[in-house]
């Protein structure tokens, strides 16, 4: 890796003096931090990282420099699904896919020769000229299914069970509202009455309450084990 | 020398005191009223305290001040606008974590604080001990604490409270929650904002409004770009800035964050204030609830408990109210023998007393359902009870919680539309209301009493039950039929807190049950008084009615005839005569009053509305008894005395015989009780309805809708009666 990321530095140095880009040792600095992570970023978590490694500039100078780095084809632009733009580094020559987690928003790289062999062979099939290809993948990753499985909604306890609030969904004001009134992930939850139908009794320590199937629906608990 | 006056707020959670402490401070000396513009309880009370006026408001009961109710913001509000010497936050010391929710949030806003760490016995025999020193000097904030139900620390509180109203105490910054730095940089990033825009047209502390907007506050969003105009448009976008920029950061709501950060900042608190002995006790309650919500036994034991509820106000009640029955006759017999005979007596005897005293009869019954209503209550059974209802109350599609006005409506409709207030959701509070009417309250009782009892003997009981029946019935088709179409709603995130049982105080409990009595009898005293005048005046007058026969004359005529009849009698003959004579004059006296009833105003207007009540089997009389009970449904009896041509006082006995001999059938009989069940709501309860749903096109509705319902089911009752020929 080192030995491709000093290579990139030759190339921007190369690039960006011909082009007579203003700036040119400041917006080294952010290439040197941003080469630096393997990660996807946000400018606001770029320009946190440059925060720490000591340098401060304003975030229209770093998002002036990511686009330019992305116009010299340093960087790229990625839009995953919640919209927010995150920008990898690109290694010259190389290329990777994505897979994001939608549940813990990870993301994962991979490299398939055979998918990116196949791209060519279908576009070269349709006479397309591909000049460059994204492929991302959406779902859960294996940490998130293994978790899930354990949890399931307070609605389907049963009555005597002992449980461990670990999630809520839903809206923020119905979690507020949960989180105000004493109901916190992490609470151990004794079901003291639950009918199947209609409204559910729990008890947390001495506070007992009463919660509509719909919010209970949106309580995710786990066994505790005793 | 003029007194100071001091204003001091109770804030707290349900169910942590703050009612019991109001009591105890204030006593009797309550005044209970709407807070400005909406329909939450408001409760103050004036004392005089070492030299010093103190006024004390209970704000309703509160988890935070986030405002997801009305109560929350009118809690807010208050602290906010009316600006209190000082607020006083009830603790609930055995519920440390959560009553410093509301604490940290209280903090926030620039007030005096004062904490009054109260249940302190509950907390010490769950093994709970507070450090009072260490938690005061942590939020720098004074700390008392008090037993509320045995008045215990009430003067050391009032006192610090005044102590803390004279100081020129200053919150320390540093003794706030202080949030993580990305938060703090947004705060703070707001503040500027605020500071360098508009720094004078935000009324409020400006860390607090920036805290709030950060938190997406609809409230504090909507005054803030009132007070600031043009530049709140900006501050708005800053704001939206700001949190799309928390949202990245943390993938989540900022107010969620900052809810969880406060937590994180009073579990610091309690790991430096609280000591938890390991001893673990046996949670009563909790065990309680075992059976009481039981799946099983726990519905039985309610519908018990509501049983025993109707035969202590029934039964009970009727030893008192016949007290008060003859304590009435026999005043206004007295009346009646010291007062001229002139119109100003009949007035008074007639209307006023008659009109009135139908009501004061109830009390009796009023109080002792109230007191039920107040013991299920201050027991914290009612919460149980909404619970157990809440899968019949899905049929007709509301929650458990909507039950208690219901029941309520049993006793009086008034308190019960009052009573809905307790729901968060505006279309569950208006359904609610619309089908609360068709709980017969214990006005319509005496009008069943009177007829079941004259037409259907000894079935009475059972004909009455079934009417009660048929009320609970339609509430049902009611609220499933509006909420199919009308009032179409979401189904609302649903959670409430069932308190722990607890030893009812007999204070409040009579507080509790007078405030409430103390309404019905203010409001339905007014319309039944004018009520009671408006029905004597419609059946005195027109004063001179020209008779179809000379009754005077003829009255005369019988008494000649029958004078020397018993002349010319012999000696044993003459006290049958006699007899035969009084009989006599009385049945031209009740002819007489008959037509003078028919020919009064009243009588003409029952003759122009008879026509839409002949098809449901009731006369012109029975059709301006109806008319009366819209005044108050007690009247319908009352007027139907008069109409009926019955004894001059209540005599129900008579009533009935007139009601037997007026040619009105058994199936007539209860179609008009079936209408009365369901026509439309009294004055006193429209006035309730229009208030608390406040629009004018409910209450119409209202009307409307229950009033066609109850010629439908009455013209059913009757038609269908006369075909199957019953």
């Amino acid at each position: 890796m080192k030995r491709v990321h000093s290579q990139e530095k030759e190339q921007f140095k190369t690039l960006f003096k011909q082009e007579n880009i203003d700036a040119f040792e400041d917006r080294f600095k952010i290439l040197d931090v941003f080469l630096q992570t393997e990660r996807h970023l946000t400018i606001s978590e770029l320009i946190q990282l440059l925060d720490e490694s000591g340098y401060t500039f304003t975030p229209d100078f770093v998002r002036d420099t990511l686009k330019l780095m992305c116009r010299f084809g340093f960087a790229s632009k990625n839009r995953f699904y919640n919209g927010e733009v995150r920008y990898e580094h690109r290694h010259l020559g190389q290329h990777h896919d994505h897979m994001i987690c939608t549940k813990c928003k990870h993301i994962y790289e991979f490299e398939d020769e055979q998918i990116e062999n196949m791209q060519v062979q279908i576009a070269a099939t349709y006479n397309f000229h591909m000049l460059q290809h994204k492929m991302e993948i959406y779902g859960i990753c294996s940490k998130c299914l293994k978790d899930h499985i354990q949890l399931m909604p307070l609605i389907h306890a049963k009555q005597g069970e002992r449980l461990e609030i670990k999630e809520f969904t839903g809206g923020a004001s119905a979690r507020m509202r949960l989180l105000s009134m004493g109901l916190r992930v992490g609470d151990k939850i004794d079901i003291i009455t639950n009918l199947n139908k209609g409204q559910m009794v729990v008890a947390v320590g001495y506070n007992r309450y009463v919660l509509g199937r719909g919010l209970a629906q949106k309580i995710l608990v786990e066994t505790v084990r005793s | 020398m003029i007194q100071k006056r001091l204003s001091i707020a109770l804030a707290g959670n349900p169910n942590s005191g703050k009612t019991t402490i109001f009591n105890n401070i204030t006593g009797t000396r309550q005044k209970v009223g709407n807070w400005p513009g909406v329909t939450v309880e408001k409760k103050e009370g004036n004392i005089n305290k070492s030299g010093y006026d103190l006024k004390i408001i209970d704000l309703p009961g509160t988890y935070s001040l986030t405002p997801f109710s009305i109560e929350e913001i009118v809690a807010r509000n208050f602290i906010l606008d009316e600006r209190p010497d000082v607020v006083i936050d009830i603790i609930d010391a055995s519920n440390l974590e959560r009553s410093l929710y509301l604490a940290t949030q209280l903090r926030e806003i620039d007030c005096k604080v004062l904490f009054a760490l109260n249940m302190a016995d509950v907390a010490r025999t769950r093994g709970i001990k507070i450090d009072d020193k260490k938690l005061s000097e942590l939020l720098a904030v004074p700390v008392v604490f008090t037993i509320g139900n045995k008045n215990k620390g009430i003067n050391t509180l009032l006192k610090q409270a005044i102590e803390l109203a004279e100081s020129d105490y200053v919150i320390p910054e540093k003794r706030k929650v202080k949030y993580s730095k990305d938060i703090e940089d947004s705060i703070s990033k707001i503040e500027h904002f605020i500071g360098n825009h508009a720094a004078d047209s935000i009324p409020y502390n400006i860390r607090w409004t920036a805290i709030k907007l950060l938190e997406d506050d609809k409230i504090v969003k909507e005054r803030v770009l009132e007070k600031t105009g043009k530049i709140g448009e900006d501050i708005l976008r800053e704001i939206h800035n700001q949190r799309n920029f928390l949202v990245d950061r943390f993938d989540d709501d900022p107010e969620i964050i900052m809810t969880d950060e406060r937590y994180g900042f009073i579990a610091g608190i309690i790991m430096e204030v609280l000591t938890t002995s390991t001893k673990q006790r046996v949670d009563i309650s909790r065990n309680v609830d075992l059976v009481l919500t039981n799946r099983f036994i726990g519905f039985p034991i309610f519908i018990f408990f509501i049983w025993a509820m109707f035969q202590l106000t029934f039964s009970l009640g009727a030893y008192p109210m016949d007290w008060i029955s003859s304590g009435i006759n026999l005043f206004s017999t007295l009346l009646a023998h010291v007062l001229p005979d002139n119109i100003f007596k009949d007035f008074l005897i007639n209307g006023v007393i008659a009109g009135v005293g139908s009501v004061m009869i109830f009390l009796p019954n009023i109080l002792i359902l109230f007191f039920c209503i107040a013991l299920f209550e201050d027991t914290g059974y009612m919460s149980r009870a909404a619970f157990l209802m809440d899968k019949i109350m899905h049929l007709i599609g509301l929650h458990g919680k909507s039950f208690i006005p219901m029941l309520m409506g049993f006793g009086c409709n008034v308190p019960a539309i009052m009573a809905s207030r307790t729901l968060e959701s505006e279309k569950d509070r208006t359904l609610t209301i619309l089908i609360t009417p068709f709980m017969s309250c214990s006005a319509r009782l005496p009008v069943y009493i009177i007829l079941a009892g004259a037409f259907f003997g000894a079935k009475a009981g059972t004909v009455i039950f079934g009417i009660y029946l048929l009320g609970i019935i339609l509430s049902i088709i009611t609220g499933r039929l509006f909420r199919s179409t009308l009032l179409r709603g979401d189904d609302a995130p649903f959670v409430m807190e069932l308190p722990p049982y607890r030893i009812p105080m007999i204070k409040s409990l009579l507080i509790h049950m007078w405030d409430r009595s103390k309404l019905f009898l203010k409001k339905m005293g007014g319309y039944i008084l004018a009520g009671s005048v408006v029905v004597w005046t419609l059946t005195a007058f027109p004063h001179n009615i020209s008779y179809s026969k000379n009754y005077d004359l003829e009255i005369e005529q019988v008494k000649t005839y029958f004078q020397t009849e018993i002349e010319a009698a012999q000696e044993s003959d003459k006290a049958l005569l006699a007899q035969k004579l009084d009989v006599a004059v009385a049945e031209l006296l009740t002819e007489k009053k008959a037509e003078k009833a028919e020919k009064s105003f009243m009588g003409r207007i029952g003759k122009v509305v008879a026509p839409i009540f002949s098809p449901i089997g009731i006369d012109w009389r029975g059709s301006v008894a109806l008319l009366t009970g819209f005044v108050a449904k007690e009247i319908v009896v009352s007027t139907m005395g008069i109409l009926y041509a019955a004894d001059e006082r209540e005599n129900s006995e008579a009533l009935k015989n007139a009601l037997l001999s007026s040619g009105m059938t058994p199936i007539a009989a209860l179609a008009m009780m079936v209408f009365v069940l369901l026509y439309m709501p009294c004055i006193a309860t429209l006035a309730a309805i229009r208030r608390e749903t406040a629009s004018l096109k409910w209450m119409i509705f209202s009307i409307s809708y229950s009033t066609l319902l109850a010629w439908g089911m009455a013209f059913l009752v009757y038609q269908g009666g006369t075909m199957i020929g019953v």
